[in-house]
């Protein structure tokens, strides 16, 4: 088996651009992930993209403004796990030799379609019946303050962490203050208990990353681990809240293929769509035990000074969640983090490093898919 | 029974949503529209479980049981075996809920949203005729539909009024 590594990444900056065309977002990232990987476009003899809400023949218009035609493309959609799925694809495609330079590509324009929340599925059940992705993860707080008695104050802390951390990422799309605990409560009520500031915005933007065999240079990444996997039946049988055991899953391998125990992650890039997501994801990657996941922000061990960050970039709380894109963004600030390149934002431990992205929506599963990737520097 | 369902096809924008406003977007530029009749597209085939005559529709496995409120499936998703058409009772238990505060759709806030697990059935959503947060484990009856979506209220009230 060869040795998978990330030799580079890129991003577009993340906000609302809704005069821009999607590809130049797209030439944006992948611009500066070929830069990074320090490889000639002709070199890329692949090319994957991950996207929900495309448009249509995004790839290909894309692939024509930077020349590479002709080579393997392909787009696989699913949900916001839909960046990290194509790296997977990715990773996996060099460890068996069937490539040695992959681009992979996450975009998504959301301000063209949406002005506000993702307007539910019409073809899904909960969807018709005007279920919001925020109304879901509602479900799971509601659940978590019952169950656990986790507070209000709890999931607040983490919209706090992660909007300070944003302050210092030039490509977040809020930027402008970091909320109190007090204002994150007190601002808008979006779906009982989430508040306005405990939602991520709506986004446009995109990430690339180059991915191939080990080549020598000490400046790559080694991917210790990529798992991908697909959701499960959620139903009256279980007693997780949604979307736990699918992360839960994909971890458990994760740590497994790498070798690792959760406590050896320095720093964590992980799905926070809204404040209880956080929580719950660190439960499922195990950082803390059930119902305890609600005290790592206001503890500081999630912090960027504490002792294993995470969201250093903000998360899709700050940054912006532009779905496609996101599972990209979220790798290019491990990679940053981990070559000791992430400026303001810089973390004190940083040799491994850890990628966690999960989409959901579809009724009756416990998500749609979620990747897990550890990654480390060398050395 | 709630009357929060607007009847006139509802606009493609929503300003009352989570996130910046965004009222100058795409004025003047061509537009994308996602399918579905609330949003302004065209209609697709109602996929919600279906409530008749005081029971929910689905299908339950002939094997190991397992109720399902969806139907056509082809086996069971649990054990694979064939499934059959089934009732479900209309009374259950919440296992979470939630109060919507931005307009989604057709429907206006506030809106009460519950997973309800129903006696020896499956888990559905359905939507709350108070909306108000009920605790975990509360007592539900589904009373009837409101623009296809299934009302539950508490057991007490509903005896109440009968």
């Amino acid at each position: 088996m060869i040795q998978p590594m990330l030799w580079g990444v890129g991003t577009s900056a993340y906000g609302l651009f809704p005069e821009r065309r999607v590809e130049s977002l797209a030439w944006d990232a992948i611009a500066e992930a070929v830069r990074d990987a320090g490889v000639v476009p002709g070199q890329i003899d692949a090319i994957i993209v991950g996207s929900v809400f495309g448009p249509p023949g995004v790839a290909t218009r894309v692939q024509r403004g930077l020349g590479l035609g002709g080579i393997p493309m392909w787009t696989i959609e699913n949900a916001c796990a839909s960046g990290t799925s194509a790296y997977h694809e990715a990773v996996e495609a060099v460890r068996l030799g069937r490539f040695g330079c992959v681009l992979v590509l996450g975009v998504d324009q959301m301000s063209t379609l949406f002005s506000g929340a993702i307007v539910p599925e019409a073809t899904d059940p909960e969807g018709a019946a005007s279920l919001p992705l925020p109304g879901l993860y509602a479900l799971q707080a509601q659940r978590y303050l019952g169950q656990f008695g986790v507070t209000r104050e709890q999931l607040a802390a983490v919209a706090v962490k992660n909007k300070r951390n944003g302050l210092d990422n030039p490509r977040a799309q809020l930027r402008a203050a970091a909320p109190t605990v007090a204002e994150v409560l007190s601002s808008r009520l979006i779906a009982d208990p989430l508040t306005l500031l405990q939602c991520c915005p709506t986004s446009d933007g995109a990430g690339a990353a180059i991915v191939g065999p080990d080549r020598g240079n000490r400046d790559d990444l080694r991917i210790e681990a990529s798992v991908t996997v697909s959701g499960m039946l959620w139903d009256q049988r279980g007693s997780d809240v949604w979307g736990y055991a699918s992360v839960a899953r994909a971890a458990e391998k994760a740590f497994a293929q790498a070798g690792r125990t959760p406590a050896e992650i320095d720093v964590l890039e992980v799905h926070d769509a809204f404040t209880i997501g956080e929580i719950i994801t660190l439960e499922a990657l195990g950082l803390a035990p059930r119902g305890k996941g609600a005290e790592l922000a206001p503890s500081g061990h999630t912090a960027r000074d504490g002792a294993q960050p995470v969201n250093p970039s903000g998360g899709l709380l700050s940054r912006g969640h532009p779905l496609g894109a996101t599972g990209t963004a979220q790798l290019a600030e491990i990679a940053w983090q981990l070559r000791g390149r992430a400026g303001a934002r810089q973390v004190a431990r940083h040799r491994v490093g850890l990628v966690e992205t999960m989409g959901g929506g579809a009724a009756g599963m416990d998500g749609n898919a979620c990747v897990v990737t550890i990654v480390s520097a060398q050395g | 029974m709630p009357s929060d369902v607007e009847t006139a096809s509802p606009p493609a924008s929503d300003p009352a949503a989570a996130g910046p406003p965004a009222s100058d977007l795409g004025v003047g530029r061509p537009t994308k529209r996602r399918p579905g009749a609330a949003v302004g597209g065209l209609p697709v085939a109602d996929p919600r479980p279906v409530f008749e005559a005081s029971a929910v529709l689905g299908c339950r496995c002939t094997a190991c049981r397992y109720p399902v409120a969806q139907p056509g499936i082809p086996w069971c998703p649990v054990c694979y075996s064939p499934v059959a058409p089934d009732r479900f009772a209309a009374s259950g238990a919440v296992w979470s809920s939630t109060v919507v505060a931005i307009r989604v759709g057709p429907l206006r806030p506030p809106f009460g949203l519950a997973y309800l697990d129903l006696d020896d059935g499956p888990r559905i959503l359905v939507r709350l005729a108070d909306p108000a947060v009920v605790p975990i484990g509360t007592r539900l009856t589904i009373t009837g539909t409101d623009g296809g979506d299934l009302i539950a209220a508490p057991e007490d009230s509903t005896e109440e009024t009968s």
